[in-house]
């Protein structure tokens, strides 16, 4: 067990140091940082003192020991659009991300889980059918195209809910957020819901068929011939099975839905992180795409390992050193 | 007095895309308070879907038709309302699946498992639970209860797991208990523990006894009466000693025949299957071992050792180097074995799961390379390094349905060797093909069908034909009728006899099944963990077995109360 | 009693096609799909207008209603967009560039997880290990990022959004047919192969290759679905294709800016067109899916 974790942990810190040399081969790399860091009309003098502060003139692996250093000491440029530091930047609209991310997901598990149990336990019913054929509908429908049907219903035709923007924000230890007022919460409904439909499909959809598949097992017809009634065997014995997989998609659909993010908060002009690196990008703002990146992969390293830990908790084979 | 349970005219139909599938097709029987009736079938005869039925488990598209009846204790149980059967199952009706690796659920504790199964019928303190649960375990003979109540599932051997689900049927002291198969799945030592222990328990308690198998030895060594089921109906039913003794219906007689315990060692199995597949033709036929000089040491197999390693990825072994991590635990499959087989004889390799049988069968046959250890046939080694040398040595394989690749037609599958290595060409593959898919008698007219198309026994003939194709002296029979019926296990060992007469083949047969290795086998070797313990000939092992445990193996054998094999007239 | 005797020699593949005929939502979703494909393919010939052609474009006809009749009497069935283009034509020839997207970014990774999920499986040892990692730890992010990132680091264009979509979805493939091919390779029909012994190329491509398949297909129709989608996404945030391959993502991009305006048909109908094929695609893979589980068999 301990050793499980230390080894999980190890495997963090390389996928991170890999994830570094990929970003900074990405970003430093293709194309010539000097043309980024240095205004075009900037002096000659001005240039060689640059590139040497960057330590652009040294070779390509100290230049790597350079970005290495200033990453781990939380020195992550500064950016040119906004002139600012990128670490005070990206703390900034991170509350703001996060609190569409964890909302959304939330409300898919919510909703996608039980109808997706539900589904798979009456397969043949016609509320299954009707379930099973709505997931289809919102897996194949493109997250921007929901959200602009929902601007066009909501905002444009009905009025009653705000297009864009975070709205009235109050602040929790030290941090403003939407959730904690009404006129948040209409700001954050729309973007919210527009986040969480797909992934509320896939859950759903997993669910059906994990439960479906359960529910042929031997193990459930063997608690039906114990004569356990349908609740304690959908609740003690169903839940539990399916639980290992849908933690996995949970995790994943977490990260994943923290990358839909820049879609649907650009959409609804959501001030985030998702909007912060579609404007980096199309204003090649490379100090800023590359904090995001390593951001971004930071938050998967973490999800993973909690995920990793999850199954530790759910899966007692796991637990007893059986892999 | 009524009886226990009154079963009229049942009929459990599928009602399927492609039609009506009549699994149970109207059968009637009776059975007593504390009777144990064994219900044999070979499979799809639909002796599983009788025990469903009773305790109301068919799922859709399955069905019980109306006019159906099964009175359980003066209860009519067909039409019944779920939440009525429901109190029924579990404590007046119970069953015992076939694979308890599949019937306990792996996450939750055997407590919970047990307490669900307690509280579906009376509510009870945790306390109180937790007491049942530790008595139902030592009822069922596990070693310290009191601590194996709180681990998971797979904590426990397979057998363990069987006797938690034993225990779990017998919970609330059930008037019928459905036992489905409940020791194919197991080694046979712990079979006959198993069988020894439900036999006792069902006694003391006066509870009756469905034992439900394909295995008709297993089944008159338990049962007080038997029904033989075919396609859905019953075709004999009785007394366990007349129906054994005097067989009144052909098929009855037909798989009693086909038993290998019945018939003297070497002979040929009376066996339907063989008639009805037809001559086996062996003319035309190559082969290089046809008269070559006799060689007592045509295989040989000297120290051969296997070890598994798991991999370490480089993290891994860098913790290791630092004393984070443990090394891998090396898996020693096979130790030190060492064999040979006379050219022409057929070996039996004998042991239980995790014995290491068929990982020496592997390395026999060149598939997987030893640790160390070499292996020659007839003088030259098999290997040549991790590569096979050669094609003298062949395999048949356990599971027909797994040994022809589905996407291939029994032509392309069996001519693919011969072609490659050059004992026909292009050209004449087909003719090649065909006179071996005759020597098994299997019609060549059917070569360009698809494995799916065809039967486990046909499967197997056209595995053996792709193994004969490649004309070799040697051949591997990995278990090779151990998923097969009886009827049909007797046509492929049949056949095996044949072939080696007229091609002189040099058999291995691996089997966990003592029966049939001693029906076919010249000399016997016995494995435990990895290691060969005993050797001799197939009279000797049998007759004078020198170590416990191969005794033990011979006493685990299921026989009926009652020798049949002395029984005159058959 | 006579052995059974198949009277036809009924392939795998003929089987499968009898099991799915049996579900008419797929049957008809597969219809859709051809029916798309074949409108995509003869494009030029189906469509009113050639919306590249901007010689036939009149700006006085942009952004009217569906139903309108243009000046030089041409019905614009479902009205027209911000340049007066035809917008029935340009959702077919949108669908026809996002459809090229779409298959040939599923095609190259399709083959290269085809390929090098066989080999890992078949090989073995430190190279299935190495392998096997980058494609885990690629997977824990997801394709969009992938995606979105390389198709900005590449820029605009046909190639390196092709690019940008097969390095977001190959890793999919790639375990996808890993995992089957593992599963195949353990299988007794492999060992028999290997035990005759046939050459391990002989036996990737004729028995472990055909043998995996089908989960593969499986994952391709999932896979080519959201290259669609995904293209169409990148193509809205503008790091998709370039103005001049106007795809359906740019159709609806394009009449985003008009939605608030209240000519909700510049960007409802590409949309519509673009979830209709999307979700034919996906109910076809669904259906296939389903009767590929061995667990929901009995």
């Amino acid at each position: 067990m301990a050793s499980f974790i230390i080894r999980r942990l190890g495997q963090a810190l390389v996928v991170l140091l890999v994830m570094s040399m990929l970003v900074f081969a990405g970003v430093f790399v293709i194309g010539n940082p000097v043309d980024v860091l240095i205004s075009p009309d900037a002096t000659q003098e001005i240039r060689r003192q640059v590139i040497a502060q960057y330590g652009l003139d040294l070779p390509l692996w100290d230049q790597y020991l350079h970005f290495l250093r200033r990453l781990l000491s939380g020195d992550l440029g500064t950016s040119f659009v906004f002139n600012m530091q990128v670490g005070t930047l990206i703390a900034q609209k991170l509350p703001a991300t996060l609190e569409l991310t964890l909302i959304a997901v939330l409300f898919a598990s919510a909703v996608g889980v039980p109808l997706g149990i539900y589904a798979g336990y009456r397969p043949d019913s016609i509320a299954a059918r009707v379930i099973m054929a709505v997931s289809v509908l919102g897996f194949s429908v493109p997250t921007f195209w929901i959200g602009l049907m929902l601007i066009m219903v909501f905002a444009v035709q009905l009025g009653i809910l705000p297009a864009g923007g975070r709205g009235e924000t109050r602040t929790l230890f030290g941090v403003p957020f939407s959730f904690l007022t009404a006129d948040g919460w209409a700001h954050l409904i729309l973007p919210a819901l527009n986040l969480s439909l797909f992934k509320m499909s896939m859950m759903c959809r997993l669910a059906a068929s994990g439960t479906r598949e359960v529910m042929l097992t031997d193990t459930i017809k063997f608690a039906r011939a114990a004569g356990i009634s349908e609740a304690t065997i959908l609740r003690r014995h169903v839940l539990k099975l399916i639980s290992i997989p849908l933690v996995t998609v949970f995790g994943l659909e977490l990260g994943s839905t923290l990358a839909f993010a820049l879609v649907t908060e650009t959409i609804f002009s959501w001030p985030g992180l998702g909007k912060l690196i579609v404007d980096s990008i199309t204003s090649l703002d490379r100090p800023v795409m590359v904090a995001y990146l390593m951001l971004v992969s930071a938050l998967f390293v973490v999800i993973n390992l909690c995920v990793d830990l999850a199954y530790v908790v759910l899966d007692p084979r796991l637990r007893h050193g059986r892999r | 007095m009524t009886h226990l349970l009154n079963v009229r005219d049942l009929r459990t139909w599928f009602h399927t895309d492609r039609g009506i599938v009549r699994s149970v097709d109207g059968i009637s029987f009776t059975l007593e308070r504390g009777e144990v009736m064994g219900l044999v079938g070979e499979s799809g005869s639909g002796k599983s879907i009788t025990g469903f039925s009773l305790i109301g488990l068919i799922d859709r598209p399955g069905r019980i038709e109306d006019g159906s009846s099964i009175r359980f204790d003066g209860r009519e149980l067909v039409g019944m309302e779920e939440r009525q059967l429901r109190r029924i199952r579990g404590k007046d009706i119970s069953m015992v699946f076939q694979d308890p690796m599949m019937t306990l659920n792996p996450v939750v504790k055997i407590i919970d498992q047990i307490g669900m199964a307690i509280r579906a019928h009376e509510p009870a303190s945790d306390a109180e639970v937790r007491r049942r649960a530790v008595e139902a375990l030592a009822r069922v003979r596990i070693v310290d209860p009191a601590h194996k109540v709180d681990q998971y599932p797979h904590e426990f051997s397979g057998g363990m797991r069987q006797r938690v689900a034993i225990a779990i049927a017998l919970l609330h002291r059930p008037r019928l208990v459905i036992a489905d198969e409940p020791t194919t799945a197991l080694d046979v030592s712990v079979q006959a523990e198993i069988l020894k222990e439900v036999k006792s328990l069902v006694a003391e308690m006066g509870t009756s006894l469905i034992w439900i198998s394909h295995d008709l030895a297993t089944v008159s060594s338990i049962a007080d009466s038997i029904a033989v089921m075919r396609r859905g109906k019953i075709v004999e039913a009785g007394p366990v000693r007349r129906v054994l003794e005097t067989p009144e219906h052909p098929y009855t007689q037909g798989l009693l025949d086909a038993l290998p315990s019945r018939s003297r060692p070497g002979e040929l199995l009376a066996s339907n299957a063989t008639e009805a597949a037809g001559k086996m033709d062996f003319s035309g036929l190559g082969g290089a071992a046809i008269g070559a000089p006799p060689d007592p040491a045509f295989v040989e197999a000297r120290g051969v050792d296997k070890i598994f390693l798991a991999q370490a990825g480089a993290l891994r072994r860098f913790a290791i180097r630092c004393g984070l991590a443990r090394p891998p635990v090396p898996v020693r499959a096979v130790s030190s074995a060492s064999l040979t087989i006379a050219r022409g004889e057929i070996l039996g390799l004998v042991g239980e799961s995790g014995s290491g049988k068929s990982t020496l069968g592997r390395i026999l046959c060149g598939i997987t390379p030893p640790t160390d250890g070499r292996v020659t046939v007839g003088g030259a080694p098999v290997m040549d390094g991790n590569r096979k040398h050669g094609t003298k040595v062949q395999m048949i394989f356990q599971d027909p349905f797994a040994s022809l690749d589905p996407r291939r037609t029994i032509f392309q599958s069996v001519a693919e060797g011969p072609v490659v290595h050059g004992f026909c060409t292009r050209g004449e593959a087909r003719a090649y093909v065909d006179r071996w898919l005759r020597a098994v008698a299997f019609d060549p007219a059917l070569a360009d069908r698809y494995p799916h198309q065809f039967s486990g026994g046909q499967r197997q003939r056209i595995a053996i034909a792709r193994a004969l194709a490649m004309q070799p002296e040697v051949i591997i029979c990995d278990e090779p009728v151990a998923s097969l019926d009886v009827s049909i296990q007797a046509q492929v060992i049949n056949l095996l006899m044949e072939l080696r007469r007229h091609l002189n083949l040099t058999l291995l047969f691996i089997s966990h099944d003592l029966s049939v290795v001693h029906h076919l086998c010249d000399r016997v070797i016995v494995m435990r963990h990895g290691e060969i313990i005993e050797e001799g000939s197939a009279a000797q092992i049998f007759g004078a077995p020198k170590e416990a445990y191969t005794r033990m193996l011979l006493e685990a054998i299921p026989r009926p109360g009652f020798d049949i094999a002395r029984v005159p007239g058959i | 009693m006579s052995e059974a005797r198949p009277l036809q020699s009924v392939s795998p593949l003929a089987a499968f096609w009898r099991d799915f005929r049996r579900n008419r939502v797929a049957v008809v979703a597969l219809a859709v799909v051809v029916a798309i494909i074949l409108l995509a393919v003869f494009a030029p010939f189906v469509v009113p207008q050639d919306p590249y052609d901007l010689k036939s474009l009149v700006l006085r006809d942009a952004r009217r209603p569906p139903g309108y009749v243009g000046r030089d009497g041409m019905l614009h069935l479902l009205g027209t967009d911000s340049q007066g283009r035809d917008l029935l034509s340009a959702i077919v020839y949108g669908l026809r560039i996002s459809l090229e997207m779409g298959l040939m970014a599923g095609a190259i990774a399709f083959a290269i997880g085809a390929v090098v999920g066989c080999s890992a499986a078949y090989l073995g040892g430190r190279i299935e290990a190495l392998i096997m990692r980058i494609v885990d730890v690629q997977l824990s992010f997801p394709a969009i990022l992938l995606a979105f990132v390389v198709a900005a680091i590449l820029g605009q264009g046909k190639g390196q959004l092709i690019l940008a979509l097969v390095f977001a979805q190959y890793a999919y493939f790639v375990r996808t047919a890993h995992g089957a091919a593992a599963a195949e390779r353990q299988k007794d029909y492999v060992q028999a192969a290997l035990s005759v012994p046939m050459g391990g190329w002989f036996v990737i491509t004729r028995h472990i290759l055909p043998n995996s398949l089908p989960p593969l297909i499986v994952v391709a129709t999932v896979q080519v679905a959201s290259a669609i989608s995904l293209e169409a996404t990148l193509s809205f945030l503008g790091v998709g294709l370039p103005a001049t391959e106007p795809s359906l993502g740019m159709l609806i991009a394009n009449g985003f800016q008009y939605l608030m305006s209240g000519r909700y048909w510049i960007a409802i109908y590409p949309g519509v067109a673009l979830i209709v094929l999307i979700m034919a695609i996906n109910l076809t893979g669904d259906q296939i899916r389903d009767q590929l589980n061995p667990r929901l068999r009995k």
